[in-house]
């Protein structure tokens, strides 16, 4: 037999590259006006496109899908065909698949100022993105697969397994957590409600972070640490072991998100127990690539790209760590809304993702262009300036989520809460908030350095867009002799092992979705609870549209400090007609699942219009433009069919008079304001927004004021 | 030897001094006494226990002398040569089951991807353990909060959490002077009252009835007209429970009795003041004032 001539496709893997950077230094930059945003608000430029509320989402977005998105088809496209020894099967699907996905993300810009959201965590894009977004996840996956199949290597490497696992586990998390009902171009409702929806996204929400941001970087790192350190990798069975183990467990710890909600008790304690044994499964990886650096230790004193895959492992190993230990209820309840994960997160981001995309970008783009990288001192620079922006960012962010979660649940001897005002706490922190955007302005400046470097490598160097390799043709499968393990039978079957994968994945799935999807004693439902009203579902709406998920939460935890600081703790019967959930993740202000009635109208009024008004210091920004848009109610009628599709009991024909009762009780609210001298029409956005404010957690009420 | 015992002393003077001056020195100054009592006897025990080997040194060598032995037995005796040092490198192959760079050879696989080449090491022996340990947390985990059911659930911890938040709180009330309620509160016109009183307006009443209390989304609280009622007790009422109909806040769970108390007199002290920007009158006269209670 001859050995077969064919050329790598270099071009796509540069292309993947660049948009690797340019989106990484947008979505960072981004990050960066949004830290400054939580001690100076003035930062939204008084705008509402600019505001926390909605470019928090392209932030994370942006950093996730767009700079991580980037980097690992970035990383794929160059070690898939290497491995493979054959050119990508298609060079139109990689094209596709690239302008794709760009034009994905230039849709997610768009979109998320203009208040676009389904406010799903890192699934805020609505429908007609998801569906883009599964379109070009197929073409990837033919593209993929395509490649598999023409392979002149018989065996699958591990990195292939990663990425296979990759693809079919975020196809299912994707297509799952995007079952919305359309009610117009740009919005749609949740088919899941409440305690159901919150499964739904925090499986999700858990298993992107494990299938997006942890399993195709361990694939790139099997590919790229051993070419970058020349050394072997240290154990294959440890390969095998830890691969299988990690997206079996990985998918059952989504509920250690929901732990003291109203999500089942059964389900948190699986969510706990299966994050626990993950610690080994994960650090699989860590010690399979630390240990395949033995005997090349020396290399990593002055191999910059040795040092940051390094760091990069290590961080890893920090935040797979942590991240059992915060799943513990007892740590849970302490750290749980807090700075504490902001922290948590951002040691995995910056660290293990960052810094593995920038060691693959400096080793990838000067062996593609045929040169030297252009500076090494630069390169350095940005490794230690990185190094230093991590810790100026996390350490603060720890501080901050300790002082702040402290505060929050010191009682005085006389049994009354320490701190009863949430904007104390909040202004305690602004000092490590300064700090923690001076380290992300470190670590950005790190992030643009690298990007002149890599820019005048690429101008001292030219492309190789394809470059020549040859290897011998695969012999027919039927005539190789019997493997020794089957794993290395598995190994020679591309679409098997998808299956496998695929079944592993769909077994902690099953048993912790079902359940609370289909059985009805899950949810206790409670009489008194009724839908909202047409206003209430309006505001609903603007809440959503406004991003007030990212700083509130709306579920109360049965803890003292909290039902004492709220009231009464949240009912999973309370939750059954919000399409989507709003419970949110994180507590920048106040918990609001129990704010209806706690003030008068006059004051969320002159709250939401500058909120120092009324909470001297509150670092929230001004929503004065809810004052001067008029709400829009031609879409009332398509929001009351749509509910009524979901389950929700408003009667037949509703629908049509839905909007008299809108303006009632939008009359009901604009004159209770004249009353305090404040003019404003009825038909204005803020008198939506009261109306949901101060419908939140009053229908348990309902039950205790028939007796007083 | 003499100044450890003095020091020693001196601690146990200040341990059992400090224990029975309960009511001179303050709780956590205790405390900080205490820690610093215990670090410095961990400091003298270690001492001590140096003091010791010293000692018995000089013993073996006095006593070995005197049996004979010569200066370089004895030092033989007292400084066994000590053992190579490994290199550091094979350490940690003991510690983490690695076996030495120089067999790897044997262990390579020679199937390569594109140059990558696989060694055949078993998975680390400590790592399966971590491995197993994790599984065994993991099911003792489910078994004790869903089968013996000696862990409490979420409820049930608060539960357990409320009851022990009152058993302290009662305890703390029946032995201070902070019972005061709509019933018992007194008018005064203490200096240091209302200027408490007046801190905890600013911080908290400000918002909505305006910095002299002349009334901005809330009414003016310093004229003849009250919605609830003009009496302290009134007043007290309307703090603590809120009105929800109107906008009031309920302050039970952030301000305590006497704290509300202190606002309600500093409230009362205002009647009258003539505020700039006063808000019209709201509710019904009420000008049938209670009676001031006795200044103290």
């Amino acid at each position: 037999m001859q050995p077969e001539k064919f050329y790598y496709d270099n071009k796509i893997v540069r292309n993947f590259g660049i948009a690797t950077v340019l989106w990484g230094i947008i979505g960072m930059t981004v990050g960066l006006i949004i830290a400054i945003q939580l001690y100076a608000p003035g930062m939204n430029m008084n705008n509402q496109y600019t505001t926390y509320g909605r470019i928090r989402p392209l932030h994370t977005n942006a950093v996730i899908f767009a700079f991580v998105g980037n980097a690992i088809f970035m990383g794929v496209y160059y070690s898939l065909q290497r491995l493979l020894k054959a050119r990508m099967y298609s060079d139109w699907l990689s094209k596709i698949h690239f302008w794709g996905w760009q034009l994905i993300i230039v849709s997610a810009v768009i979109t998320l100022p203009l208040g676009f959201t389904t406010s799903h965590e890192y699934a805020e894009l609505e429908w007609p993105i998801d569906i883009a977004i599964t379109l070009i996840w197929v073409v990837f996956g033919i593209n993929m697969f395509g490649t598999i199949f023409k392979r002149r290597e018989r065996h699958l490497y591990v990195a292939i397994w990663f990425y296979i696992a990759t693809f079919v586990t975020i196809a299912v998390l994707h297509i799952v957590n995007s079952m919305e009902l359309p009610i117009s171009a740009w919005k749609s409702y949740y088919i899941y409600a409440g305690v159901q929806d919150a499964l739904v996204q925090w499986w999700y929400g858990h298993n992107a972070v494990a299938f997006f941001l942890t399993t195709p970087y361990l694939g790139m790192m099997y590919y790229f640490l051993p070419k970058m350190a020349n050394r072997p990798i240290y154990s294959y069975k440890l390969s095998i072991l830890h691969f299988w183990a990690l997206i079996f467990i990985y998918i059952w710890a989504g509920p250690h998100h929901l732990l003291y909600t109203t999500l089942p008790g059964w389900a948190q304690s699986l969510g706990i127990a299966f994050s626990i044994m993950l610690i080994a499964p994960s650090w699989g990886g860590m010690i399979n690539g630390l240990l395949t650096l033995r005997g090349a230790w020396d290399k990593v004193r002055d191999d910059v790209v040795l040092k940051f895959m390094v760091v990069g492992l290590t961080a890893y190993g920090m935040a797979t760590f942590e991240g059992p230990m915060l799943s513990l209820k007892q740590v849970n309840g302490f750290a749980h809304f807090s700075d504490w994960i902001i922290a948590h997160v951002h040691v995995g981001a910056l660290g293990w993702n960052g810094f593995l995309t920038f060691a693959i970008l400096y080793w990838v783009i000067p062996r593609i262009y045929k040169t030297e990288l252009f500076s090494k001192k630069l390169s350095a620079f940005h490794f230690w300036i990185g190094t230093l922006g991590i810790l100026f960012y996390a350490i603060p962010m720890y501080w901050a989520g300790f002082t702040q979660s402290l505060m929050l649940k010191e009682f005085t001897p006389e049994g009354m809460l320490k701190y009863p005002n949430f904007l104390e706490t909040t202004l305690q922190i602004l000092p490590m908030h300064m700090m923690r955007s001076a380290g992300g302005a470190m670590y950005l400046l790190g992030v643009i350095v690298m990007a002149y470097n890599l820019a005048r490598t690429m101008m001292q160097g030219s492309l190789v867009a394809n470059e020549a390799a040859q290897a011998m043709p695969l012999a027919p499968a039927n005539t190789v002799v019997k493997e020794k393990s089957w794993h290395r039978t598995l190994e020679r079957k591309p679409i098997q092992m998808m299956i496998a994968a695929l079944l592993v994945i769909l077994v902690g799935t099953f048993i912790e979705l079902m359940p609370t999807l289909t059985v009805k004693s899950n949810i206790p439902t409670i009489a008194s609870v009724k839908p909202y009203r047409p206003l209430e579902l309006q505001g609903r709406d603007i809440y959503i549209r406004e991003g007030c998920v990212n700083c509130h939460s709306q579920t109360v935890r049965p803890f003292r400090s909290e039902t004492e600081r709220y009231g009464e703790y949240s009912k999973a019967g309370e939750f059954v007609y919000d399409h989507p959930f709003l419970w949110g993740s994180k507590r920048t202000g106040p918990d609001l699942a129990r704010e209806g009635e706690k003030y008068g109208n006059a004051w969320h009024y002159n709250h939401l219009m500058d909120p120092r008004l009324m909470s001297p210091g509150s670092i929230m920004p001004n929503y004065d433009w809810l004052i001067s848009q008029t709400l829009d109610t031609t879409t009332t009628r398509s929001k009351i069919n749509a509910m009524r599709t979901l389950g929700v009991p408003y009667a037949l024909g509703y629908e049509n008079i839905a909007n008299q009762d809108l303006d009632k009780q939008a009359n009901e609210i604009s004159d209770n304001l004249a009353k305090d001298h404040i003019k404003v029409k009825s038909n204005k956005e803020i008198i939506a927004i009261i109306a949901y404010l101060q419908r939140l957690g009053v229908d348990i009420k309902a039950n205790k004021t028939g007796n007083k | 030897m003499k100044y450890c015992r003095i020091i020693l002393m001196f601690c146990l003077i200040t341990i059992t001094g400090t224990a029975s001056a309960d009511n001179l020195i303050a709780g956590d100054v205790q405390n900080y006494l205490a820690y610093g009592a215990i670090v410095s006897m961990l400091l003298l025990i270690v001492i001590a226990l140096l003091v010791l080997v010293r000692t018995f040194n000089v013993l073996t060598k006095v006593v070995l002398k005197s049996e004979g032995y010569t200066d370089a037995q004895i030092q033989a005796q007292l400084h066994p040569p000590k053992k190579a040092k490994k290199p550091k490198g094979e350490v940690w192959n003991k510690l983490l089951s690695l076996r030495p760079m120089a067999e790897e050879k044997e262990l390579l696989i020679e199937h390569d991807y594109d140059g990558i080449q696989e060694l055949d090491n078993p998975i680390p022996g400590w790592f399966m353990y971590l491995f197993y340990a994790t599984i065994i947390f993991a099911g003792g985990y489910l078994l004790n909060y869903h089968v013996f059911h000696t862990g409490q659930l979420q409820y049930e911890e608060y539960k357990t959490e409320m009851a022990q938040a009152d058993i302290a709180k009662k305890l703390y009330l029946s032995k201070s002077a902070n019972q005061v309620d709509e019933n018992t509160v007194k008018l005064v016109t203490d200096p240091e009252i209302l200027k408490a009183g007046q801190v905890i307006f600013t911080q908290n009443c400000k918002p909505c009835h305006g910095e002299h209390a002349e009334g901005n989304v809330g009414p003016n609280l310093t004229d003849d007209f009250w919605l609830h009622g003009g009496k302290i007790n009134d007043l007290f009422k309307t703090i603590k429970y809120g009105v929800q109909s109107k906008g009031m806040p309920t302050w039970e769970k952030q301000l305590s009795p006497k704290q509300i108390a202190d606002v309600a007199n500093y409230i009362k002290s205002l009647h009258d003041t003539h505020p700039a920007g006063a808000k019209e009158p709201q509710g019904v006269k009420d000008v049938a004032d209670d009676k001031l209670a006795s200044t103290k």
